[in-house]
Formats: C-alpha cells, sequence, structure tokens
C-alpha cells in the first residue's frame, strides 16, 4: 500500500496533540505539587510537608463529606442502573407502542444545561414542601444518572447475537435460564460500564445537589466550593491529589474496566 | 390457528415491554417532567421573601425585557460561542491524530484525554486558580523568567472563563470528533490528492464533510453545558458581569428570593436551548439532503 501523501497535516497534528497534552495535565500537576507545598495561601514553593494530608484525615466534615458523597453515589448508582437495565429491556421491542415517548423523555435531559435540573428540582420540593436532604439528593442523582444508564445498556442490546439466545431456546432452555446463563453475562460488560458512568456523574455533580440538598447535607464538590468560597483552601489541595489518584486507580491501573469504558465509548 | 398466536405472542411482548419500563417512565415523569410545569406555574407567581404568593403575575418577564437581565444571556451566549469554535479548533487535529495512530497507541491516547475528563470538575477548575491566580503558577514563572514585571491579571475575567470552559469541555469535543474520524475511510484522501487535489482542498473538501456528524455531536456537547455554567464563571470569572447561570442560582439562593425570576429565567434558557437545537438540526438535514454518496 502507498503511504499517506498527508505530510503536513500529520506534523501538525502532533503539534496540536502535544499542546493540547500539556493543557490538560499542567493544572492537574501543579495541583498535586503544590498539595505538599507548606503554604497557607497560593503562593510559590515554601517547602515540603504532609501536614495537609493529616489535617484532611483529622477533619470531621470532610471525612462526613466523604461518607455523603459514596452513600449518593452508591445509591443512585444501583437505582439507576436496576431502572437502565429495565427500561433498556424494554425498548429492545422495537414495535413496543410507547417506545418513541420513553426514548423521547431519556434523551431530553441530556440536551438541557443541567442547572435547569436543579432548579426545576429545587422547585418541585419547595412546591410539595419536601425538606431538603439526602432523600432528595438521591432523587435528583438518580433522575440524571437514568438517562446515562440506559443509553448506554440499550446499545449494547444494539448489536446482540441473538442466535446464542435462539440455540438455547432450540435446545429446549427455558426463559429464565436463557436470561440468567445467557443474555445477562452478555450485557454485563454494558452494564458495568453503566454503572461506573452513572458512578463518577454522581460524585462529580455540583450544581443539581447544590439546588437539592438542604443545610447539613453535603457532598464532596459542595464542601470544596464552601471552602474556596471562605477562602481557607489549605486541604483542598490534599483532598484534591487524593481524588485525582483514585480517579488515576479506576482508570489506569484496572485494566479489565478500561477496556470495558474503551469499548462503551 | 398460528395468527391468533403470534397476536397474542406480540401483546404480551408488549405487555413486558410496558412493565419494564414503567418504573423508569414514572420516575422521569415525576422528577423531570412535573418539575418543568411547576416552573412555568412559578414563573407567573409573586415573589416573597423566602417563598412564593400564589397572585398571577407577569412581572418577572417583564423585568427579564426591561431591567438589563438580558445582558448576562448575551455574555453567556458569546462565550459559549467562543468555547465551542477554541475546542472545535484544537479538538480537529487531536481527534484526527488520535484516528491515525496506530491500534495500540490509540488506547492510551484514549486514556489520556479522559483522565482529565473523569477526574472532579470542581477540583479541575480550583486547579486553575492555582495557576492563574495573582501570586500563581503562572505569574511566579513569568516573573521568574523575566518576562513580565507585574503580575498578569486573569483570574476574575472573561478571559480565564473561556480557558477554563475550553478545559474542561475539550473532550466533549475530541471524542465525538475521534469516532468519526476513526472510522473514515482514508484512501479516499489519497485518491482525491491523486486526482490533483492539495492536502488542504482535500481536507475540505474530503475530510471535513464527512467528519461533518462528530462536529455537530460535539458542538452540542460542548455548547449546551458551556451556555448553562455556573461553577466556571463563579469561581474564576468576573463577578461584575454575571452569567445566566449565576443569576439564576443568585435569584433561589439569596434571600430575598425570587422563585418567579428564576422559574422566568430558566425558561428563557430553556428556549434558547430549543431553537439552537432546532437551527442545528436544520442544518444537519439540509446537508443529508445535499449529500448524494
Amino acid at each position: 500500500m502507498k503511504p499517506s501523501r498527508a505530510k503536513l497535516f500529520k506534523g501538525l497534528n502532533l503539534t496540536a496533540f502535544s499542546l493540547v497534552m500539556v493543557f490538560l495535565y499542567i493544572p492537574i500537576l501543579i495541583l498535586i505539587v503544590y498539595s505538599f507545598n507548606d503554604s497557607r495561601i497560593i503562593s510559590g514553593w515554601q517547602g515540603f510537608t504532609l501536614k495537609y494530608y493529616a489535617q484532611l484525615f483529622s477533619n470531621p466534615t470532610i471525612g462526613e463529606a466523604f461518607r455523603n458523597t459514596m452513600l449518593i453515589a452508591g445509591l443512585s448508582t444501583l437505582i439507576s442502573t436496576s431502572l437502565g437495565i429495565m427500561a433498556a429491556l424494554g425498548l429492545e421491542n422495537k414495535r413496543f407502542k410507547a417506545r418513541g415517548g420513553l426514548l423521547a423523555l431519556i434523551y431530553t435531559p441530556l440536551v438541557i444545561p443541567d442547572i435547569l435540573m436543579g432548579v426545576s428540582l429545587a422547585l418541585l420540593f419547595n412546591f410539595t414542601r419536601v425538606n431538603t436532604g439526602m432523600v432528595t439528593v438521591l432523587i435528583a442523582h438518580v433522575t440524571f444518572c437514568i438517562s446515562y444508564t440506559v443509553i448506554v445498556i440499550q446499545s449494547r442490546l444494539e448489536g446482540f447475537d441473538y442466535s446464542l439466545v435462539e440455540a438455547a431456546a432450540d435446545l429446549g432452555a427455558r426463559p429464565h435460564y436463557i436470561f440468567w446463563r445467557i443474555k445477562f453475562p452478555l450485557m454485563l460488560p454494558g452494564i458495568i460500564a453503566a454503572a461506573l458512568l452513572a458512578f463518577t456523574l454522581s460524585i462529580d455533580d455540583f450544581i443539581i445537589t447544590f439546588f437539592t440538598s438542604g443545610r447539613g447535607f453535603d457532598t464532596l464538590p459542595i464542601y470544596v466550593e464552601g471552602t474556596i468560597r471562605r477562602g481557607t483552601i489549605t486541604t483542598i489541595n490534599a483532598l484534591s491529589t487524593l481524588m485525582i489518584g483514585f480517579t488515576l486507580f479506576l482508570v489506569v491501573i484496572t485494566k479489565r474496566i478500561r477496556k470495558i469504558l474503551i469499548s462503551a465509548l | 390457528m398460528p395468527q391468533s398466536r403470534e397476536a397474542l405472542q406480540e401483546k404480551r411482548k408488549n405487555l413486558s415491554s410496558w412493565l419494564l419500563s414503567l418504573p423508569t417512565m414514572i420516575w422521569l415523569a415525576c422528577f423531570f417532567l412535573v418539575p418543568y410545569l411547576i416552573v412555568v406555574f412559578y414563573s407567573f407567581l409573586t415573589p416573597d421573601i423566602y417563598d412564593v404568593k400564589f397572585e398571577v403575575s407577569l412581572e418577572a418577564y417583564r423585568q427579564i425585557f426591561t431591567d438589563g437581565y438580558l445582558q448576562p444571556f448575551f455574555l453567556s451566549f458569546k462565550l459559549a460561542i467562543y468555547t465551542v469554535l477554541i475546542c472545535l479548533l484544537l479538538g480537529f487535529p487531536v481527534a484526527y491524530y488520535m484516528a491515525r495512530a496506530s491500534e495500540k497507541l490509540k488506547n492510551t491516547l484514549l486514556i489520556l484525554i479522559i483522565i482529565p475528563f473523569w477526574t472532579n470538575l470542581i477540583i479541575r477548575i480550583f486547579s486553575w486558580r492555582i495557576f492563574l491566580s495573582y501570586s500563581g503558577v503562572l505569574n511566579e514563572a513569568l516573573i521568574g523568567l523575566g518576562m513580565i514585571s507585574q503580575p498578569l491579571e486573569i483570574m476574575r475575567t472573561n478571559l480565564a472563563v473561556i480557558l477554563v470552559m475550553v478545559y474542561v469541555y475539550l473532550p466533549y469535543m475530541i471524542l465525538p470528533l475521534y469516532s468519526v474520524l476513526e472510522k473514515l475511510d482514508f484512501t479516499l484522501l489519497n485518491a482525491a490528492m491523486d486526482l490533483g487535489a492539495n492536502e488542504v482542498k482535500a481536507f475540505f473538501r474530503v475530510t471535513l464533510p464527512l467528519a461533518v456528524e462528530g462536529i455537530f455531536a460535539g458542538t452540542l456537547l460542548v455548547f449546551i453545558p458551556a451556555l448553562g455554567a455556573y461553577l466556571i464563571p463563579q469561581l474564576v470569572g468576573n463577578q461584575r458581569s454575571l452569567y445566566v447561570g449565576q443569576v439564576i442560582t443568585y435569584k433561589v439562593k439569596n434571600i430575598p428570593r425570587n422563585w418567579p425570576m428564576a422559574s422566568a429565567l430558566s425558561l428563557t434558557l430553556l428556549l434558547m436551548v430549543a431553537i439552537l437545537l432546532l437551527i442545528m438540526y436544520a442544518i444537519y438535514r439540509r446537508h443529508l439532503a445535499r449529500r448524494h454518496y
């Protein structure tokens, strides 16, 4: 095969890619380095310290925010993934009468800015006089996760090899046996990808939580924003570094998860 | 009779589809559709210090069009457009490079793009504050190198907002572009060049038209969150000229509260997004109609 003659763009693209990599990683690297900087304000390098990590672990507010975040992320992942599996199986039937309506309901939240979901849910809870707190945050998180879980699981079912199911049926397998032994295992990568996506979206969310959490129920992003606003940022660098470490662990070190994530793109 | 058995089976399949999708339908109806109906309802009420008075009023809408509330919409719209354009200019060559890399390299490059994307949003914004602030890393470095004598004041400007928005939303542009460019048949480019097109012409006549779907998807994925952004302008933006997201949030969070105003502003923003989607859809339809291959 003749090599491509598109030479000009090749050099240009590599340059662009390298620049973007620098752009994407420099702030994160600085953040990590500064978590070890012995200074109470944003300033030049003042010497190495681990004291902000120590403060991080002895701060009960951060501990509570961390537990709240994990609780909400875990529960909203569980609920939204379960609903997603069911809805995706329901959507499998192309002649389902409400298919178009359900798809519209699932895709619309994706093309509306997050802040509007936050405002509308805040209004709902105000109108119905529900006290905001853990339950309202959980409801909000499930609501914005559902669309993603349904779509990821459904896109996996689109390319599903039904001949396996038919073969099992021809061999006399019962429907629930077919589902749990053949279909579910084949759906599993999609389900894991959906669950991971829901979990990350939940941990990451600030604005919708901001509108739906009452006083006294802080997740980590809410805590971090409040701390930045008050100007006491000493532990935030350390906290951020640990959270980046968690992401790296999830994406880089766990090879299987990485494969699933790439295949889900 | 086989036909009635088929009809019965069809009915059963439809029923099971209903049962499987009903929980999601009910959830989204209660927590997605109904809240918007309440937004519409509240936008016609009268504000109270903490709550609303159930008296019909068009005051919120009148204020939007007369009291300078359109300014934040223009600002948000302008900065979101800039963000999309810069993301497109930066994202295209990056996606192109990734799409033409060897299979083994591709996955590594994808991971490199995804890691920042999977890092907590507020942390990424915060890291820019360290980088850009008055006594931050950039200023220290530039002064250290003798390139400037006074620290640059980039923090709390529209430039900082655009910079951080590009940083945060760039992967949303790169990933859809990558997925169309990866499927692109690059022999078409060589064919165009064999037929006498130069590299630039081949790019505009072959690559770009085939990547339109990715450009549309990326544009939407960047534009929509950029338009409704709150956290980025709040943390790095100029607090004298507010973003729509900030105005809406203040109306809900600050006392005296103004739920009707927040609702009316939200609906205006929603309308903007809807108009944009319709325009994009119309352009996309025309593009498909003109395509003959």
